[in-house]
C-alpha cells in the first residue's frame, strides 16, 4: 500500500517534469548488426572459457609428463628399499625443479593468454 | 496451409511473445545465446542511449554497450528476476561506464606522469552554447552522478526505486540529486521559455 502511494507520488509530475521528460526523450536507435555483433563476441567467449581448460590441460601434461616420469621411476627406486634409505636424494628432485616450474608456468601462460584473448 | 520449418525461423521470431524473464531463465539454464541475443535486440536502443547520454560520445558508448552485455551475459545469473530486467540492465551499463571511466582517469594520469597533457574529463561534455543539441547542453551542467540519474528517471522512465537499484544510492539521495539537477537546470537555462527540437 505504502508501495503504491510512493509510485503514485512519483507519478505526479509537474509541467517542468513534462518538458524535461520530452527532452530527454529519444529516439530508438536501429539495431544495425550491433546485437549479431554482440553475440558473436559472446559466442567466441564461451568457446574460449570452454577450450581454455582442456587445452591448458594437454600443454601442461605434455611439458609435464617426462619430468614426471622421470620422477616416478626415482621415487619407487627410491621407495623400494625404504627400509634402508629413508631420505630422498635432494638433489635429484632438484634437478627436475626447474622443468616442473616451466611446466607451471607455461600453463599460467596459456591461461592468461586465453584471458587475454578472451578480452 | 502454410508450414514454417523451425529452423527457418529467425532467432528475434522465435523468442518474440517470450517475456524477459523467460529468456533470462532459458539463457541461465542452458546457455542459449539466441535467447540472450533476443534480450539484446529489445534492449540496446535504451542502453545505447542511456551510455551515449553519460559518455556524450557515440562510438565509445556503443563500446560500452557491447561490454555491457558482454557483463549480463557474464553475470546473468545474478540477476534474481525482482524488477524489471532493463532496470538490472542499466545497473551493469552503469557499472560498465565507472570502471571504463576509472580506467580511462588512470590512463590520463599515466599520460600526465609522462609528460602529456590530455584533459579526459574537459574533452566530454565541455559547453559551446549554440553548437550542440540542446539535451547535451542540460547534460554538461550536471555532474556525473546527477547526469546518470537524471537519464534514468526522465530518459529511461525508471522510478526513484528502481534507480536507487541501479545506482546503489538510497531513494532519498536519488530524489534529492533529481531535484539538483532540476535546480541547475533551472538556473542555467530558462526552462519555461526553453523550446527544444
Amino acid at each position: 500500500m505504502t508501495l503504491k502511494i510512493i509510485n503514485m507520488a512519483e507519478k505526479l509530475q509537474d509541467g517542468e517534469d513534462r518538458l524535461l521528460e520530452s527532452m530527454f526523450q529519444s529516439d530508438e536507435i536501429a539495431d544495425d548488426g550491433f546485437s549479431d555483433r554482440t553475440v558473436r563476441r559472446i559466442n567466441r567467449q564461451v568457446w574460449v572459457r570452454r577450450l581454455a581448460l582442456p587445452v591448458a590441460m594437454v600443454v601442461g601434461a605434455a611439458i609435464a609428463v617426462r619430468p614426471a616420469l622421470e620422477l616416478l621411476s626415482i621415487g619407487t627406486k627410491v621407495l623400494a628399499p625404504l627400509a634402508d634409505k629413508a631420505v630422498v636424494p635432494n638433489t635429484v628432485f632438484a634437478a627436475q625443479l626447474p622443468v616442473l616450474l616451466i611446466g607451471g608456468l607455461a600453463i599460467a601462460l596459456v591461461m592468461a593468454t586465453f584471458r587475454l584473448f578472451e578480452e | 496451409m502454410v508450414s514454417v520449418q523451425a529452423d527457418t525461423i529467425s532467432p528475434g521470431a522465435k523468442f518474440a511473445s517470450e517475456t524477459d524473464q523467460y529468456l533470462v531463465a532459458l539463457a541461465v539454464s542452458s546457455q542459449d545465446t539466441a535467447a540472450f541475443g533476443e534480450l539484446i535486440r529489445r534492449h540496446q536502443s535504451q542502453i545505447r542511449n542511456f551510455l551515449r547520454r553519460l559518455s556524450g560520445d557515440t562510438n565509445a558508448a556503443d563500446d560500452l554497450a557491447q561490454d555491457c552485455f558482454l557483463h549480463a551475459w557474464n553475470k546473468l545469473q545474478t540477476y534474481s528476476g525482482r524488477g524489471s530486467f532493463i532496470g538490472w540492465l542499466l545497473k551493469v551499463a552503469y557499472t560498465t561506464f565507472l570502471q571504463s571511466k576509472r580506467k580511462s582517469k588512470r590512463y590520463a594520469e599515466i599520460l600526465d606522469e609522462a609528460g602529456h597533457v590530455q584533459d579526459l574529463q574537459n574533452q566530454q561534455y565541455a559547453v559551446q552554447p549554440d553548437e550542440v543539441p540542446d539535451l547535451d547542453r542540460f547534460l554538461a551542467v550536471l555532474t556525473e552522478e546527477e547526469r546518470a540519474v537524471m537519464v534514468m528517471s526522465y530518459g529511461c522512465g525508471l522510478s526513484h526505486r528502481e534507480i536507487s537499484v541501479a545506482t546503489d544510492i538510497p531513494v532519498g539521495t536519488v530524489k534529492s540529486i533529481i531535484f539538483r539537477g532540476k535546480e541547475k537546470i533551472r538556473t542555467s537555462f530558462d526552462l519555461k521559455d526553453h523550446k527544444h527540437g
